[in-house]
């Protein structure tokens, strides 16, 4: 059961990695760099589910913060550049 | 088994929400999925591990997740949206009322 949901997970992250690759704007490419750490963060809650051991879960905390830094700093730089 | 289903949905839903980031033609659809459906695969992923674990710092640490995930996403989303209207305009077949229209000749508020 847990396989079926890392196997969905690697399909969802091979999708955000193709918007991300082939995107024809900037935004196209915060959209996939988003959607990447949103799967691993996915992917780090079912190791936590699967071996009962929190180990990794202020990883979570940090890689939202982060990826909200970022898409601010993107967006500030497309409101500059027009592009 | 209530646990593994709600992981099970939150990682179909967020299949769902990659597959939607494909096929939509607009930068303005595509991040449509990426705040309402990955955020909400997110927290039922989220929710199924809290159900199966019983250490309060591990729980502490997914409540706090949960809640800036939330919080953070959308407005992330209005950044990113706010920034390409104003470089690149919208294409006019997708809506006919343009709110922002006034606000973009003038400049920028």
């Amino acid at each position: 059961m847990i396989a079926a949901a890392v196997a969905m997970l690697l399909l969802a992250a091979a999708c955000f990695g193709y918007r991300m690759l082939v995107g024809p704007t900037l935004a196209d490419r915060i959209v996939g760099v988003n959607g990447l750490i949103v799967v691993g963060m996915s992917a780090i809650v079912v190791e936590a589910f699967e071996s009962e051991r929190g180990a990794f879960l202020p990883v979570l905390v940090v890689a939202s913060l982060v990826s909200f830094i970022g898409t601010g700093m993107v967006a500030r730089y497309i409101e500059g550049r027009g592009r | 088994m209530i646990a593994e289903l709600l992981v099970l949905a939150g990682a179909a839903l967020t299949l769902i929400a990659a597959v939607g980031t494909l096929r939509f033609s607009d930068v303005f659809s595509r991040m449509h999925t990426l705040t309402k459906a990955s955020t909400f695969g997110l927290f039922l992923v989220i929710a199924g591990a809290v159900v199966r674990l019983d250490n309060p710092n591990d729980l502490t640490f997914l409540v706090l997740a949960t809640v800036l995930h939330l919080v953070t996403s959308p407005v992330g989303s209005i950044l990113i949206s706010r920034a390409t209207y104003y470089a690149e305009g919208i294409r006019h077949g997708i809506d006919t009322i343009d709110e922002l229209q006034e606000g973009r000749d003038r400049g920028r508020p």
